[in-house]
């Protein structure tokens, strides 16, 4: 329930964000009692590696406090989409948050907006669009695998967030979206492997006042016949980008220094081991990780324009490798 | 719901051409530079945005142009001579084009339009016919770019903004590209109903545009927007042209003067200055007439300024309080209640103002700080570590590379450069 705007004490139901450290973040719900294989009702009880926790204790305790473990202690805070992202249980491949947040900046989302997503996938890119376009908006999410549009829907029922967000289970490419949202869209987003077949559905969707469109996209190839299509359905500003973040690790390095002033000096017969004294240097410094990943997918944006200048030929490329005046 | 899409007299639109973008305020009988132009802006007063128009020589003029309206680009370039298979036969000597600098100047400043120009450039090169098939379409699509003549207006956005200002000059924005931008508003988990810092020491009124637009109209959210000067930029803000309503949940203040009255004025000073509802209105009423007298002298309009000079009548009567004290006042109480997030865009070494205002950042919630360099990031991330005030704390930068898609030719644009720094982390309980 703990996803829909800001809460100070953690209610049952609630989503809680376990972080004991910055790779071990999970997501627990604060209840008494859970489902186990059998369908029975049997309490809850999280197994971290600092030792057991149980769903119930987390009610009533504030966000941002600490908890106590058997073997040590974590803070249990607020889900935010960007914590969800890290804690969440993956169903499918996800979008991580620098191609999520440049996708909800590019497509001009706002509280009021309507979105289109399709696949939802596992949920990660949903809650971000959600938190852009609630409390007015609405997200309208497809997938074609039925027990991920269950899962998914069930999600958003236990996170609060199911008045913003529909969950349909459909093939966009071969059903487009729903009928009734026509002329109703601000924003589409495609994750598909074949996104260019859901584009012309997708041009029905928007309002007449036009709007943006994303595909993402991890091969050229897809890239290619999606800005194709795009170009045809009279789209435009079609731009592709890619964005790698790098997570620095700021550390205080002790260096040895070697010394050598004293080479300057005769040779003394007593004194020879002065030589071997190294001084230490403390240098502080960001290190990026040994591997990271160096690619995630092309994000392909373009731009609807209004219905009464759909038609019209211009001449629009945004590359700027040519300086203007 | 129609006047929503019309380029209306004293709105900001922006105008495109090609790639290019300019903020242009539209004014009844406006003019705008556009390349070596002065270009009236009449013909396209009370047109919808993304009409086009064509930029036609007024009279024998060969700087003026005015606008004229058409349904398509002219792009009938005419070239019949084939192509070549490589480029082994041609020799750079600078001799393949026959027509002289004079010559191609007085085409640009003539009646001609892009497509003639390019025509004619086409007519009059030696080399063009033995060029390959792509390079004669690169030559076209340069050529024409560069005497390119449409235009066309449309609504600011927050993309449109960032992408703008960082293209003419970084600084404008502190160096924040759009993928910084995005990561900013994500990381500081910008919802409709929180209360949220901003110190921002000048990006054009860019981020204060930006978080405004998060927290949305019609909702409960709320803006402390903090600077470090008499006046705080606001283009971008105007520029986004937001209800009223929406605009008077954004409190700008001094940094200075709201901390000096957070920590001088005791509870009693402040509720002796707070103001009855309807007198504030009153207050609020006049800030807003200046405005509008101010409006479309300045661009750039000088928020404390503006207010102080308001008000100095009245005080000088002794009956009202100053507006900056007033916006101090509700800032300050705002502080006092804690908030949902912070965030800090400096130019300046960020410490001193993390130090000062993370302590009114509430707990489980979000700071995020940007800063162009790495290394004072650096010095946030150990005293934070030390403070043991926050978790989960991330120094970043990105890594952004735009591409060209065509067919045949797909590859990584030239250019990119390197945006800035990101420190975020979540605040806890110690």
């Amino acid at each position: 329930m703990s996803f829909d705007g800001c809460k100070t004490v953690v209610t049952e139901g609630d989503t809680v964000i376990l972080f004991l450290t910055v790779n071990q973040v999970y997501a627990i719900t604060a209840e008494k009692k859970t489902k186990n294989k059998n369908g029975d009702l049997v309490p809850y009880v999280f197994q971290t590696p600092y030792g057991a926790l149980k769903g119930e204790q987390l009610i009533g305790k504030e966000f941002g406090t600490k908890i106590l473990l058997s073997k040590g202690w974590g803070y249990i805070l607020q889900p935010t989409p960007e914590l969800w992202t890290v804690a969440l249980r993956h169903r499918t491949q996800i979008i991580y948050t620098p191609d999520i947040s440049m996708i909800t900046l590019q497509l001009e989302l706002k509280p009021g907006s309507v979105v289109i997503e399709s696949g939802t996938g596992s949920g990660s890119l949903s809650h971000a669009l959600i938190r852009s376009v609630k409390p007015h908006g609405h997200l309208y999410t497809f997938d074609f695998h039925k027990e991920r549009a269950d899962i998914a829907r069930q999600e958003f029922q236990d996170h609060g967030l199911q008045e913003y967000v529909t969950v349909y289970n459909r093939d966009v490419c071969c059903n487009g979206f729903d009928e009734a949202l026509d002329g109703k869209v601000d924003a589409v987003f495609l994750d598909l492997p074949h996104p260019w077949l859901a584009i012309p559905h997708g041009v029905n969707s928007f309002k007449p006042e036009g709007g943006r469109l994303c595909s993402f996209s991890p091969c050229i190839e897809q890239v290619q016949k999606t800005c194709l299509k795009l170009r045809e359905h009279h789209f435009q500003e079609i731009e592709t980008l890619e964005v790698l973040q790098t997570q620095f690790s700021v550390q205080t390095r002790r260096l040895a220094s070697l010394e050598m002033e004293y080479l300057k000096n005769p040779k003394e017969e007593n004194d020879g081991d002065n030589k071997c004294e190294k001084q230490i240097v403390s240098t502080l410094t960001a290190i990026p990780p040994l591997s990271q990943p160096g690619h995630t997918g092309y994000l392909t944006f373009a731009t609807m324009p209004p219905i009464w200048a759909r038609s019209m030929k211009t001449i629009d490329d945004l590359d700027n490798d040519d300086n203007e005046n | 719901m129609e006047d929503e899409h019309k380029i209306t007299p004293g709105r900001y639109t922006i105008l495109q051409r090609q790639g290019y973008t300019k903020l242009y305020k539209v004014k009844e009988n406006g003019t705008v530079m556009i390349r070596h132009f002065t270009v009236e802006t009449q013909n396209a007063v009370n047109a919808k945005f993304f009409d086009l128009f064509q930029m036609k020589p007024k009279g024998n003029s060969r700087k003026m142009c005015k606008l004229e309206r058409v349904t398509s680009v002219d792009d009938d370039i005419k070239h019949t001579g084939g192509s070549g298979n490589d480029n082994r036969n041609i020799i750079d000597d600078g001799t393949s084009q026959t027509l002289t600098k004079e010559q191609i100047e007085e085409l640009q400043d003539g009646s001609k339009s892009s497509v003639e120009i390019v025509n004619q450039l086409i007519a009059n090169s030696k080399t063009f016919s033995s060029k390959t098939g792509y390079s004669q379409e690169k030559y076209k699509s340069k050529k024409q770019k560069k005497y390119y003549e449409y235009i066309y207006f449309r609504k600011p956005t927050i993309r449109i903004l960032a992408q703008m200002f960082y293209r003419q000059d970084p600084t404008k924005v502190l160096g924040i590209r759009t993928d910084d931008l995005s990561q900013i508003l994500a990381y500081a988990n910008i919802q409709t109903d929180g209360k949220y810092i901003l110190f921002d020491s000048g990006t054009s009124g860019l981020m204060t545009a930006a978080i405004l637009n998060a927290i949305g109209a019609n909702t409960s959210g709320k803006l402390v927007h903090m600077h470090p000067g008499n006046e705080c930029q606001k283009v971008a803000v105007q520029a986004m042209d937001f209800p009223q309503e929406q605009l008077s949940r954004c409190i700008n203040v001094n940094i200075y003067s709201v901390l000096r009255c957070f920590y001088q004025n005791s509870e009693e000073n402040m509720l002796k200055r707070k103001l009855p509802l309807e007198e504030e209105e009153v207050v609020q009423k006049k800030m807003k007439l200046d405005d509008d007298v101010e409006e479309g002298i300045k661009e750039v309009v000088v928020a404390t300024e503006e207010v102080e000079a308001s008000n100095k009548n009245e005080v000088s009567n002794g009956k009202k309080t100053p507006g900056w004290q007033i916006e101090n006042a509700k800032a300050c109480e705002l502080l006092r209640e804690g908030v949902d997030g912070l965030i800090i865009v400096a130019k300046e070494h960020p410490a001193s103002i993390v130090k000062e205002l993370t302590q009114f950042l509430n707990v489980s919630r979000n700071m995020v700080v940007f800063h162009l360099l790495r290394e004072p990031l650096q010095d946030i991330y150990i005293d934070l570590k030390k403070s043991l005030e926050f978790v989960n704390i991330k120094v970043s930068n990105n890594f952004v590379r735009n591409y060209q898609v065509l067919p045949d030719r797909t590859h990584p644009l030239v250019n990119m450069n390197s945006g800035g720094h990101i420190l975020h982390g979540q605040k806890v309980q110690s």
